[in-house]
């Protein structure tokens, strides 16, 4: 039986009275890659932040390889931290370093290397990405498809075994958000990963999913693989699909 | 205001703490008292120069008018400087240029997840963004009031030289009467206290700050009234403890 990277156990977690996600429990696998769909404001991003250990649940327990992000303490939380890397939304790069010092910062941190190791790894990870062209300028200085880059580059600085992708084409036109997709798909082929992305697009979502889960209510739903997806039966999963106005999305949005 | 206060607690305990274990951001730290020093100087002496010289022309003018005499002038105004003037000029200065910087800072940082990135590498965000700050306010504090005290006297000196007819030789004698060591001791205490509260309210707000435009400018404004509130409070209980020296 495969290894669970991730495990999720009657999680719930609520903000001022909000419930956001109520009794989850869902497994990833290690080497699964993993899309995350749903409307918006349901919890996909929080449910991210969860497995990532950046909130702790209200209630039940996540479990990262089998330990616990919130019990562990020092170098050995450390290791297991330096073992995921992280896209976020915004792409939360450092806006006061230079696009090679943002990759550097993470190894300068983390890791006993030279500064000239340093500086080598920051500039074939630039490249790999296809902006090493930037590596002096400040992240405002650069493209929202190049800062993108630089995001995903500086979560794959320290060879994470799990990465997650919170919305990683979000904003992009459709022919840089398939270049980004490609290149996660080759860097996790690369670095045989385990990936976790939210995305609202259905189309990349099929492109980068060896399963997908759909967060609605509260709930997440494990809408299996790309093409079990496609013929579920949930009339949720099926109007998010289609992009159909009227429907059960619709209702619960408080629309007609 | 309790949940305020409680995270506030929970900040600061966590700094204390911090500042005992790896990793000494030593670096980060003089980078931040650079920020801090240079940065304000020219404008807190600019502004300190002109309180001076209001200090010891109202303190002329009532003295003439209630007593008739502004003989004790100088070392009456030099005394106030020292003991007052040059700390809390100096920290509500500091408390705009410096807290608001922090709290847009960290504010930004914090909507932007560049704090959820920090933490993602296993970096303590108050260790890594409070500590620094907090040792370059502290000690910048204690520079500047220093700098802002002596700029105090140099500028009052001058005033009461072109303007009440105190050559510099009977101001410092007039200073020296009044004036001791202890006032400067006490004048630096008071530009460290100070130097404590801005960079701990400010991250505070910072830290708590929402999403957009309009929350980091609550942040900032919010951590500059605080700061400046609770400077007003701290020089009341300093120069109250004082007053027993």
């Amino acid at each position: 039986m495969a290894l669970a990277a991730i495990n999720l156990s009657e999680v719930s977690i609520s903000f001022e009275g909000n419930t956001v996600l109520h009794n989850v429990s869902l497994n990833v696998t290690e080497g699964e890659s993993v899309a995350i769909i749903g409307p918006s404001g349901q919890g996909k991003s929080i449910l991210l932040k969860l497995m990532a250990g950046l909130v702790p649940p209200t209630k039940g327990k996540v479990l990262v390889r089998g330990e616990n992000l919130f019990e562990i303490s020092g170098a050995r939380r450390q290791k297991l931290i330096n073992k995921i890397g992280m896209l976020f939304q915004k792409n939360a790069l450092f806006d006061s370093l230079t696009c090679g010092e943002n990759i550097a910062f993470p190894l300068r941190e983390v890791t006993e290397l030279s500064e000239k190791e340093i500086q080598k790894i920051s500039e074939e990870f630039l490249a790999a990405v296809g902006i090493g062209h930037a590596k002096n300028l400040y992240p405002d200085e650069i493209s929202g498809g190049m800062q993108k880059r630089l995001g995903i580059a500086r979560a794959l600085a320290l060879h994470p075994e799990l990465i997650f992708y919170d919305d990683p084409t979000a904003g992009l036109d459709p022919i840089t958000s398939r270049k980004i997709i490609d290149l996660i798909l080759h860097l996790k082929s690369k670095n045989t990963s385990t990936l976790i992305a939210v995305t609202n697009d259905m189309n990349r979502a099929y492109q980068l999913a060896d399963r997908i889960w759909m967060v609605v209510d509260q709930q997440v739903i494990d809408a299996g693989t790309v093409e079990q997806t496609k013929q579920h039966k949930d009339p949720r999963i099926r109007q998010f699909i289609s992009g159909e106005i009227n429907g059960p999305l619709t209702s619960m949005a408080g629309g007609e | 205001m309790f949940e305020h206060f409680v995270s506030f607690t929970e900040m600061t305990t966590h700094a204390i703490f911090s500042a005992f274990r790896p990793p000494v951001r030593i670096k980060e730290s003089f980078q931040q008292l650079y920020f801090v020093a240079n940065q304000s100087l020219i404008i807190i002496v600019f502004c300190v120069c002109f309180a001076a010289m209001v200090t010891i022309l109202e303190s002329s003018f009532h003295m003439r008018l209630v007593v008739q005499n502004d003989s004790m002038v100088p070392g009456f105004a030099a005394m106030l400087i020292l003991r007052e003037l040059g700390a809390v000029v100096t920290a509500l200065l500091l408390t705009s240029r410096v807290g608001a910087g922090i709290a847009a800072e960290v504010g930004l940082m914090q909507t932007t997840e560049q704090i959820d990135a920090l933490k993602m590498l296993g970096i303590d965000p108050v260790q890594y963004l409070v500590l620094p700050r907090l040792f370059a306010c502290i000690f910048g504090g204690m520079i500047l009031t220093i700098v802002a005290d002596l700029v105090c006297i140099y500028s009052a000196m001058l005033v009461s030289d072109m303007y009440l007819g105190f050559s510099p030789a009977m101001f410092i004698s007039g200073m020296r009467r009044f004036v001791h060591f202890k006032d400067l001791i006490f004048s630096v205490i008071k530009g460290a206290s100070f130097g404590v509260v801005i960079p701990l309210v400010s991250c505070h707000f910072g830290f708590r700050c929402k999403s957009g435009a309009e929350g980091v400018g609550l942040a900032t404004t919010n951590s500059v009234v605080t700061s400046s509130i609770v400077i007003i409070i701290i020089d009341f209980v300093l120069s109250y403890l004082f007053t027993h020296f």
